[in-house]
């Protein structure tokens, strides 16, 4: 199938909660096969997205389309998505078997046709021997991978992930993530999974959607939104990054000078014709993520910020340093470079010149 | 850390087992002396004897009213099951007129039984409606509904939403949603309100005697009993009901329990 189809739409979609709204007029497309991660902070609207699309919730205002078709109305029982509830959701007095069939089992599938796909679906998620016991009787991992195979064996159009991956302790969710991705591969089903935590997003996505206070702020791969954040919020939000506020300076070619309390600073536009467009005196700020920062060399003309380091902290295999930069302590960088078994030269309470080069910086408008 | 306070810990320990005592040994008393004859008003100690129970099983209106006991309490539990499982649901369904549903349902538990077995009277007199086993019936459904009701009210409000949603996800309709998942989740405390019920309805002496006919139930009989004076067929009747009782109220607790916790603990 073409990956670049859509497979399903949000147009200006709002949901409000009595008078409380929660969406405000989102717009999504989510393309045939893709594994596409809502991120966001808890009360951004990401689980009610997820609730909308799957007939949970009734849409406020706005529409989804589903191969172009209005489903905005259809009921829940009849949309082909099923859902991995975050608290899995799965039936007490069912046994597992009971549960993964149960979809098929209500729609009057043949027994023996029941049969052969729980035991396939089973086999999917590598819980065959596991098929007579019940929830109560799996760990934690297990029951998610029973909610799985519950929600593909429907051969669904979409599956909706709601944070499934919350309740488990962190190796697991490595595991799981790992384990999610290639079932996805797999199956060949559009994944849309919902999360508040960046490393999943990233870990997994193809695409990223990233939500704030009922708002899409971003759209884009994993590596755009690192690198091309859009936005303040963004910039903060995904990943560590430094961000030095001033107001927009002249362009040169690909790059863009931007004069902030810490000087002149100069950001790559490349590819970005808004940043190029935008006047002159405009505030926005300069952004390098951590690992771009380093110790200013005697040939960096640009870029050159001094600061002093306030704290030295192992991290494992990288080091981060904070510094506080222009003597204003509210203005913090950190800097990020591998661990040596030496240790660090940098003590807290020494001045630094640091520097980034141009390329690996980034303009984001306020 | 603190020193154990040894002095209030001993009279806490001594002030429990002497309420202990004097609350609940009066219960082990009729037990007790069911085994021992009685003559001339004076209790032989000297011969445990197991008499009482053979004369007791040869009673026959005993034997009588216990068979009436059984029927009206299979009747009180079969009505206040049903009714209290739709009215658990109803309530739960967030419709109209649920508080003031939940205060009438209440209400006949809560109230002093004389009043809610004389309303009772009143009430089929003034429809007319003859004192039978029927009247026994409603009267105990009226009065047991409340627990059956509350049993499957906190099942359901302790039963995750996100099942019933992950029903519909996988395509269930309605119906199949309340047959396949919502009943099963609630059986057992049915069957755990059931026990309670039947445990009330066979236990209930004053609205049964304000509203029955010609037959009586059992507790009514033993009532009746004691009138005519103290006989050690009623500490073996006694004796017989306290047992029964602990073990229906074992059973319901069984059933109460979650079952997550039971299969975990398993």
């Amino acid at each position: 199938m073409n990956q670049t189809s859509d497979l399903l739409t949000l147009r200006s979609v709002s949901k409000s909660y009595g008078t409380v709204p929660v969406l405000h007029g989102v717009d999504l497309s989510i393309r045939d096969g893709e594994f596409l991660t809502v991120l966001g902070p808890s009360g951004s609207g990401k689980t009610t997205v997820l609730r909308l699309i799957g007939g949970l919730e009734p849409l406020t205002a706005g529409e989804i389309r589903l191969d172009g078709q209005d489903i905005s109305g259809m009921p829940i029982n009849r949309r082909p998505f099923n859902t991995v509830f975050q608290d899995y959701a799965l039936f007490p007095h069912l046994t597992v078997a009971g549960n993964v069939g149960y979809g098929l089992s209500v729609r009057h599938v043949p027994r023996k046709e029941i049969a052969r796909r729980v035991a396939q679906a089973l086999e999917l998620v590598q819980l065959g021997r596991f098929a007579g016991r019940f929830p109560a009787q799996l760990s934690g991992g297990q029951r998610q991978r029973v909610a799985l195979a519950r929600a593909l064996i429907c051969q669904p159009r979409l599956v909706l992930l709601d944070e499934p991956l919350a309740a488990l302790d962190l190796e697991l969710r490595r595991q799981m993530q790992e384990f999610l991705k290639s079932i996805q591969r797999e199956v060949k089903t559009t994944f849309l999974f919902v999360t508040h935590d960046q490393e999943e997003a990233i870990g997994m996505a193809d695409r990223i959607c990233v939500m704030q206070a009922g708002h899409i702020r971003q759209l884009g791969s994993p590596h755009e939104l690192y690198y091309r954040p859009n936005c303040e919020f963004v910039a903060r939000f995904f990943g560590e990054n430094n961000l030095v506020a001033g107001s927009l300076g002249e362009t040169r070619g690909e790059f863009r000078a931007i004069e902030t309390a810490l000087g002149r600073l100069v950001c790559s536009v490349a590819g970005q014709p808004h940043l190029k467009a935008a006047a002159t005196g405009a505030r926005g700020f300069a952004t390098f993520r951590p690992e771009a920062l380093r110790l200013a060399g005697d040939g960096d003309a640009e870029n050159r910020l001094s600061g002093a380091v306030a704290d030295v902290a192992f991290a494992g295999s990288s080091t981060v340093v904070t510094i506080t930069a222009g003597g204003d302590a509210a203005q913090r960088l950190r800097l990020r470079f591998p661990s040596r078994v030496e240790g660090s030269a940098l003590r807290a309470g020494e001045t630094v010149a640091l520097s980034f080069a141009p390329h690996e910086g980034h303009l984001v408008l306020a | 850390m603190i020193a154990p306070p040894r002095l209030s810990t001993i009279l806490l320990a001594a002030t429990t087992v002497l309420v202990a005592v004097l609350l609940y040994s009066p219960l082990f008393v009729p037990i007790v002396s069911s085994f021992f004859p009685v003559a001339r008003g004076e209790v032989d100690w000297s011969s445990p004897t197991v008499e009482t129970y053979v004369a007791l099983a040869g009673n026959d209106e005993i034997l009588s009213a216990l068979r009436t006991t059984l029927v009206v309490g299979f009747c009180t539990v079969v009505l206040s099951v049903v009714g209290g499982t739709l009215l658990a649901l109803y309530y739960h369904g967030r419709r109209a007129g649920r508080s003031a549903l939940q205060f009438i349902i209440f209400l006949p538990f809560l109230m002093p039984p004389i009043i809610s077995g004389l309303a009772l009277l009143i009430f089929f007199r003034e429809i007319g409606l003859e004192r039978s086993l029927l009247t026994v019936v409603i009267g105990h459904t009226a009065f047991v509904l409340a627990i059956v009701y509350r049993t499957v009210l906190t099942r359901l409000q302790s039963m995750s939403r996100t099942l019933v949603e992950a029903s519909y996800d996988l395509g269930a309709t309605k119906w199949q949603t309340f047959w396949r998942i919502i009943l099963p989740n609630l059986s057992s405390a049915m069957v755990g309100g059931a026990i309670l019920a039947f445990a009330l309805s066979f236990d209930e002496t004053m609205i049964t005697i304000l509203v029955t006919g010609t037959q009586t139930t059992l507790p009514v009989r033993l009532w009746a009993m004691m009138r005519l004076g103290f006989s050690p067929d009623i500490n073996a009747l006694v004796a017989l009901i306290l047992m029964f009782t602990v073990l229906l109220c074992a059973l319901a607790a069984r059933f109460l329990v979650p079952r997550q916790i039971a299969t975990q603990r398993a």
